[in-house]
């Protein structure tokens, strides 16, 4: 038998959440002769319905259930802009509900047993204790399609410094952050005002160079610290197409923030293409409206890459920069608004 | 009956080699968990674990620093375990609290091969980094546990210092020098027989088989079936069958991505004193994309 979902009886009355019987939180009959019987009305994620945690964990329960990791809503706001008002409809009926929200996570999900991806779950995280955290049997297994392989160094090129120096996920992305930020729902990560932000930590003016002092003035407001620091390439999804998926490949992209249109940043193909919800029905008659690039703070930060050791990389070369033969065939008419081309550095 | 002779022969030749072999060491090669457990304290022992940062907040030996693997060796230019630039990999070392005169002991999980030779891989490139104290731990982390020693879930924040060395160039070979040295090195290809042979190959070598005229010494042939290193004369008689017993003589080892072979490599240095050992860290990865390289079944 599998032993990543065997409960491990010794923990049993010592976690405070095992003091009360399988049957508060999992229901069932304790006392069926059969396991048909015991498991009749079973309850296999008992943390689904966030009521069961309320009971005791009053404020995180009221503010989880407006996180993004509960609602899942940022996957909506990401594609609603391509969408008329009927096709919203459509897309809330027939792709939200069955498609996105399936994969939201409980409390549970985090700090019992490991998610279930694709159908898979690696199982109990310490044999059914409730933990704190355990971000490489959580975070990694959700977010393991781009950010964490990308943060760990296993999508290729070096491990993002961050997590060289021993952070992981939760050092930076407080639990305010991933509990929800109030009572008030919210549709986008960008609207979370305790998100991280490098410099939190990292104060301009507190560089240990005076080269390093001196480029992060230059580019103050001009570039985001990604485009300089990212280690290079990432992941980018490209071609989704309702029920088949879409395929990944590595790059490094850089342009202009579609947020803002003036700040040069590291861009991430999104896999959204024209035909994306054909096979519900959505032409998405506003597909052009928003780009098929947006900005991304790709987890591999390192302290020197290649652009911070040469100037001429971008300013000369413009290595990486988004040029009108590189844009997608076929993408959204927003994405030459993202092209920038660097000037070369006057001597 | 003569091959006997020569071995023993060998061995006291190693014998005699030993002093001059340890006498820029203030450790030997290799150290059990009971030398460990025993210098935990050492303000001069830094113990590296190199196990990815989750494995490492779970458990490990108190007092040892993280440094994963993926510090020491990056994928480059599309190639695998490469070396990281000397800036980058001096901040890894100043940053683990790793001084010229540290004794580092380097601790990895020894579960299958690969695992087993990154930590030589990291104990290689610190000796390229111009450290001279660097040993293994014997069976590493694996065996810190199974001997049940003390296990710490806080982490260590290491005091950082400044670190910069002239790095030693001698113990990597490109391709170029590879390409020269054949038919005068020893080219010891640390593969399965069946890599060797042309039998097997990994997806992202071009081709099946060897670099011309190297010889075979497969790396498993050096663990104990614990993880745990055979004995030093067991060793070097492994060695000495397929690369000879001239201490002097130039070897270069190579494996598929530069990494497996640091194994072999760093045993035939520290252990049987061999002066001249060097690894050709692009491998086959590099060697089978180049058609003009030599390359047979």
């Amino acid at each position: 038998m599998y032993k990543g979902l065997l409960v491990d009886k010794s923990i049993i009355g010592k976690d405070v959440h095992l003091e009360e019987n399988c049957t508060t939180c999992h229901k069932g009959d304790a006392k069926g002769p059969t396991r048909d019987v015991a498991h009749k009305g079973l309850v296999a994620r008992p943390s689904k319905n966030i009521e069961v945690c309320e009971k005791c964990h009053e404020d995180i329960s009221k503010s989880f259930k407006n996180s993004l990791h509960f609602t899942s809503e940022g996957q909506r706001h990401g594609v609603t802009g391509r969408f008329s008002k009927d096709e919203l409809k459509v897309f809330n009926e027939k792709v939200f509900e069955k498609s996105c929200r399936s994969c939201h996570s409980s409390c549970g999900d985090c700090h019992v047993k490991a998610p279930v991806i694709g159908g898979v779950s690696t199982g109990l995280l310490k044999g059914h204790r409730f933990v704190k955290k355990d971000e490489g049997k959580t975070c990694a297994l959700c977010h393991g399609g781009r950010v964490y392989p990308e943060f760990t160094g296993d999508y290729g090129g070096a491990a993002d410094i961050h997590y060289q120096k021993g952070m992981i996920c939760v050092d930076c992305h407080k639990k305010e952050e991933l509990h929800g930020i109030s009572a008030a729902s919210y549709v986008s990560r960008k609207e979370v005002k305790e998100r991280p932000r490098c410099t939190n930590c990292h104060k301009p003016g507190e560089e240990k160079t005076e080269s390093a002092r001196s480029a992060h003035t230059s580019h103050n407001g001009k570039v985001s610290c990604y485009a300089c620091h990212s280690g290079g390439a990432y992941r980018n999804c490209y071609d989704c197409h309702l029920g088949k998926g879409s395929t990944a490949k590595p790059g490094f992209i850089l342009g202009l923030n579609p947020r803002d249109k003036k700040t040069v940043t590291t861009l991430r193909v999104i896999p959204t293409v024209r035909n994306t919800f054909k096979p519900a029905g959505i032409e998405m008659e506003h597909f052009d409206k928003l780009p098929n690039y947006w900005d991304t703070a790709p987890h591999n930060i390192r302290k020197r890459t290649e652009r911070t050791r040469s100037c001429e990389l971008c300013h000369n070369a413009k290595k990486n920069f988004l040029t009108k033969d590189m844009l997608l065939k076929d993408g959204s008419k927003a994405n030459e608004g993202l092209i920038y081309t660097p000037k070369p550095i006057k001597k | 009956m003569k091959k006997i002779r020569m071995n023993l022969l060998f061995l006291m030749l190693c014998i005699l080699l030993l002093p001059f072999a340890s006498s820029a060491r203030d450790v030997a090669p290799i150290v059990d968990t009971a030398w460990v457990e025993k210098n935990l304290n050492n303000p001069k022992v830094v113990v590296v674990d190199i196990r990815k940062v989750e494995d490492y907040k779970a458990g490990h030996i108190p007092n040892a620093v993280n440094a994963l693997y993926g510090s020491w060796a990056i994928m480059k230019g599309g190639m695998r375990n490469e070396l990281p630039a000397a800036d980058d990999l001096f901040d890894v070392i100043g940053s683990a609290g790793i001084g010229s005169d540290s004794i580092v002991v380097v601790v990895g999980k020894t579960d299958a091969v690969p695992d087993r030779t990154d930590i030589t891989r990291v104990a290689w490139t610190l000796k390229y980094a111009g450290i001279q104290n660097v040993a293994l731990l014997d069976g590493g982390y694996n065996k810190w546990v199974t001997d049940k020693k003390a296990v710490s879930t806080d982490a260590v924040r290491p005091k950082g210092k400044s670190y910069e060395a002239k790095v030693n160039e001698g113990l990597f070979a490109k391709k170029d020098h590879v390409m020269k040295s054949i038919g005068n090195a020893v080219i010891v290809d640390v593969r399965e027989p069946d890599f060797y042979k042309g039998v097997k190959k990994l997806d992202f070598v071009a081709k099946a088989g060897h670099i011309a005229k190297a010889v075979n010494l497969p790396t498993s042939q050096m663990y104990k079936q614990d993880g745990t290193y055979k004995d030093k004369a067991e060793l070097m008689n492994i060695a000495a069958a397929a690369v000879g017993n001239d201490p002097a003589k130039e070897i270069i080892t190579y494996c598929d991505t530069g990494k497996v072979c640091t194994a072999w490599s760093f045993m035939m240095t520290e252990l049987g004193g061999y002066k001249d050992v060097k690894v050709y860290d692009g491998s086959t990865e590099e060697w089978t994309k180049d058609p003009q390289a030599p390359f047979e079944q």
